[in-house]
């Protein structure tokens, strides 16, 4: 607020207080990933490589190797990304920039869609990618968590683009440009914070996306970090320091992202991005 | 018509994947409601009618499971908007430099890859020596088990609270300064500010959030299926999406009864459709569309 | 460089919902003209322009450049190069890419780029700062990259829609210049859209004047300025504007309440009597009047006096200067420097 009160030492302290369990959750993933043992917050034992046994050892307990999640899970955040990105933006551009028939009832849907809660559909989506043939495979999952974020995308992406100047686009049609042209060479270029925002957050998303692979996904060769880290919930003995590790290692790009660039993912998220 | 070609190809991509993964699936689901859709029947289904909304409403814990969505909805939806404010406030009444990085940190919940973020709640909540919670308290539990409630709660609004607390800080931002100095020369004290000056402007954000979070708790069950699946014991958590999940998609259960599982989704997703018409209602839609002023493509 | 051809304009309208921004429009431009499209904003100058360029299509009516009708044509197959108010350069390309783009999108040898660039560049002083961006250099040097960009794919048909609004004074003076010193040396037909009657009459060989999407005269600057068509065109040519007296033409005279000034050879009926302020002068046996303002303008001074309750603006040279509340007498000049407008705003002498 403009004006501080003066006993904002106290506020913060409260903050601090409320904030704790966030950084001591950490701390204690942390902790118990690189310790043998930890009783509460106190390490109790050496550093223990044992934890990361999953690095080297190619399957625990007949799972497929972690480089596979691995490999997958980066082809699936990438993919959706990408797909995503491009997808919204094209959609985007011509409902902002061009006239055709039912032009605002198109917005008008995808702004329903943008707030109607997409994981009510999943048991029919279910059925459908059966009946698709895509069941069970990376590509499946990809389109539909592409497919299932469309509108935010189209809509985060329209609000850039309605800022362009028409002077600018008029230029580059007089200049020569078709429309496909000024697209890619004017107007993408120029909405690039766009593109970075939708990027991070599909990345973000994607990357840790549980429920779509859940479902949709049964074989190993084609699991995600998700699924591979999930596994492990499901056994009766639970391996603190093994699961610390493996999620330490699923969350170490979230966690980079996180300390490198606090507040840009603020931006990103404070421009109204759906929770 | 060729004119309008462009836009056409521009559009279709976007357009093809929402047909299919939009629109295909509500109809699909409330066709699949009115099938006998099961693991048995999967090649050779037939229509049963209302069967399925008839069992549904003969099922003996449907109204535990009623109770317990309202239960979830109505306590995350408190912690969520509730602590959403009170970090708006907090942060906004700090120095820039700290309020930032509060922020920020309320972030790493929801960016966080949720089965990392739920295993860290497990482990916190495991019994001694391992649990935080029970070292703290003296007691070893698992409680997970003994408190399953307060744990789903907090873990969902811990998520949550960011949402509210990004949109109200807008809000408050947006408050032009004059307001907080007219409040400090005539002699308002910080509480007074906030009750007179900030929460009465914030009326609006913090209908929306609330409008917003109840439908996507009403939907979203992810965190439950990672951290009790609805558990411990029989139905303890378990909320009607999630419910729904189970009967047509979980293999734990033996048969997946598709049909019924579908009839509940169904129920969501009219839900779902006539809220979020409601939503552009009042929504000032009329003013986000402005004509292009470029007629060639 | 190739010279310019010359443009038409046939039955041109434009309809956007149920306002009719240009109104039925027959216009020619002759080859290597500049002409000025002159108006308020809002009366269709920019919508005609836009409809030239391609951007706009026509609710009715035809473009031809030359013998070739052009308005079915997209933007790129027409031959023309604009110039827009806020230059709109692409803020992400430097200087360089700027002015290539529209050679780079015809797919012209990458030496010849560099080479027809650099020239254009050079022609417009610009050539030493081409690779900076434009955020990085002053309005007037986007001034000229704009119209580098414009003129580098040697265009028969030169579109400037407001080039000088967003320069300083200063700067503006010597831009229109040199505009006009490169229109005529490459000999482009240019249109030049303002709503700076000043900047029009200094630069083009004809002005269009537009009003509520109708064109209202289209003639040369000078006449313009000494037989206006109209009322309309009367007061927006000219700075300070006419003096427009709205009462009666009595046949050897004009009659306004208690003004009554003798005309020879007037004509009858009800109207309106047009004079410019620099054809008042103050003296002896004028019109009796009280100064209300005097108002410097540096070589001349502007008064505002009261003549028989009709408020005239009368311009002076400095050294004439009256009192502000003082008693003049205001002198009307001879009938050739009038202007006779009838009731509907018409024209009506004299010849």
């Amino acid at each position: 607020m403009p004006l501080l009160p003066k006993n904002w030492p106290l506020w913060l302290l409260v903050l601090v207080l409320i904030t704790l369990p966030i950084g001591v959750g950490l701390l204690w993933l942390f902790l118990t990933a690189l310790f043998d043992q930890v009783h509460g917050l106190r390490p109790v034992g050496d550093f223990s490589p044992e934890n990361w046994r999953f690095f080297t050892e190619g399957s625990v307990g007949g799972r497929p190797s972690i480089w596979v999640a691995l490999k997958n899970s980066i082809l699936f955040a990438a993919a959706v990304a990408t797909l995503e990105v491009l997808i919204a933006s094209m959609a985007a551009y011509a409902i902002s920039r061009m006239k055709f028939p039912f032009r605002t009832p198109y917005l008008g849907m995808i702004l329903v869609l943008h707030a109607f809660p997409a994981v009510s559909l999943l048991i029919a989506i279910y059925y459908i990618l059966r009946v698709l043939g895509l069941f069970d495979t990376l590509i499946g999952v990809i389109l539909v968590k592409a497919s299932l974020e469309l509108p935010l995308g189209i809509w985060l992406m329209k609000g850039f683009f309605d800022q362009l100047s028409w002077d600018m686009e008029m230029a580059a049609l007089v200049d020569g440009a078709s429309r496909w042209t000024v697209f890619w060479k004017v107007a993408l270029p120029l909405v690039r914070p766009g593109i970075l925002a939708l990027g991070t957050f599909a990345l973000l998303s994607a990357w840790g996306e549980f429920i779509l692979p859940f479902t949709f996904i049964v074989s190993g060769k084609s699991w995600t970090l998700a699924l591979y880290m999930q596994s492990f919930m499901r056994e009766a003995f639970v391996d603190y320091g093994l699961m610390a590790a493996v999620g330490l290692f699923y969350a170490a790009p979230v966690l980079l992202l996180f300390l490198l660039g606090q507040r840009y993912l603020l931006n990103i998220y404070s421009g109204g991005v759906k929770g | 018509m060729r004119r309008y070609l462009t836009p056409f190809l521009f559009l279709s991509p976007a357009t093809l994947l929402i047909l299919l993964f939009f629109f295909t699936p509500v109809v699909a689901t409330i066709l699949l409601s009115f099938t006998d859709l099961s693991t048995t029947t999967f090649q050779n289904p037939s229509w049963v009618g209302l069967k399925n909304y008839q069992d549904l409403l003969a099922d003996p814990f449907l109204k535990k499971i009623f109770l317990n969505t309202a239960k979830y909805v109505a306590l995350t939806l408190a912690f969520n908007v509730g602590m959403g404010l009170l970090l708006a406030l907090l942060t906004s009444l700090v120095p820039e430099r700290y309020g930032d990085p509060f922020r920020a940190l309320w972030l790493l919940p929801r960016i966080l890859p949720p089965v990392v973020y739920v295993f860290i709640w497990q482990g916190l909540l495991a019994e001694a020596p391992m649990g935080l919670v029970s070292d703290l308290l003296g007691v070893s539990k698992n409680w997970l088990v003994a408190a399953p409630w307060t744990a789903v709660i907090l873990a969902n609004g811990f998520v949550g609270a960011s949402f509210g607390m990004l949109i109200f800080t807008s809000a408050i931002r947006a408050i032009p300064r004059e307001l907080f100095y007219a409040a400090a020369v005539d002699g308002a004290t910080t509480w007074q500010t906030v009750r007179k000056v900030v929460l009465p402007l914030l009326a609006w954000p913090i209908l929306f959030v609330t409008a917003y979070q109840t439908l996507s708790l009403l939907t979203s069950f992810e965190y439950i299926l990672l951290l009790t699946d609805g558990g411990p014991g029989f139905y303890t958590t378990e909320v009607w999406s999630l419910r729904a999940y189970h009967l047509a998609l979980s293999n734990y259960f033996g048969n997946v009864e598709f049909g019924l599982g579908a009839a509940m989704a169904a129920v969501l997703v009219v839900i779902g459709v006539v809220v979020s018409l409601f939503y552009l209602k009042i929504f000032n839609f009329k003013a986000l569309v402005s004509e292009p002023k470029i007629e060639v493509y | 460089m190739k010279r310019g051809i010359p443009v038409r304009l046939e039955g041109l309208s434009k309809r956007f919902g149920r306002v009719e921004a240009v109104k039925r429009l027959d216009l020619e431009i002759g080859a290597g003209e500049l002409v000025a499209f002159l108006g308020p904003s809002g009366c269709g100058k920019t919508t005609t322009l836009l409809m030239i360029a391609g951007i706009y299509r026509p609710t009715t009516g035809a473009v031809y450049f030359g013998d070739r009708r052009v308005d079915p044509l997209h933007p790129r197959d027409r031959d023309v190069g604009m110039v827009f108010q806020s230059y709109a350069l692409y803020p992400h390309l430097t200087l360089f890419e700027n002015i290539a783009f529209p050679l780079r999108l015809k797919k012209v040898p990458d030496a010849e780029v560099r080479a027809r660039v650099q020239k254009t560049a050079d022609l417009l002083g610009i050539g030493h700062i081409l690779e900076r961006k434009p955020a990085q250099v002053s309005g007037g040097q986007q001034q000229r990259a704009a119209l580098a960009r414009a003129l580098v794919k040697e265009p028969q048909v030169l579109l400037l829609d407001e080039p000088l609004s967003n320069l300083d004074a200063q700067i503006r003076l010597s831009a229109r210049a040199e505009i006009r010193r490169l229109q005529q040396e490459l000999g482009v037909t240019a249109i030049l859209v303002t709503h700076d009657q000043a900047e029009a009459l200094a630069m083009a060989d004809r002005v269009a004047v537009f009003s509520m999407g109708e064109l209202q005269q289209y003639d040369t600057p000078e006449v313009l300025y000494h037989r206006p068509k109209n009322t309309f065109v009367a007061g927006f040519v000219g700075s300070p504007p006419m003096n427009l007296i709205e009462g009666t033409f009595t046949g050897d005279g004009f009659r306004s309440g208690e003004l009554r000034i003798p005309i020879p050879g007037a004509p009858t009926g009800k109207g309106w009597l047009g004079v410019r302020p620099e054809h008042l002068a103050l003296g002896e046996g004028g019109h009796p009047a009280r100064v209300l303002v005097v108002e410097p303008l540096g070589r001349e001074v502007l008064v505002v006096a009261e003549v028989a309750g009709v408020r005239l603006q009368v311009l002076l040279p400095e050294d004439r200067r009256p009192e502000p509340g003082g008693q003049v007498g205001v002198v009307f000049p001879e009938r050739a420097t009038l202007h006779f407008f009838d009731e509907t705003g018409r024209r009506i002498g004299p010849e």
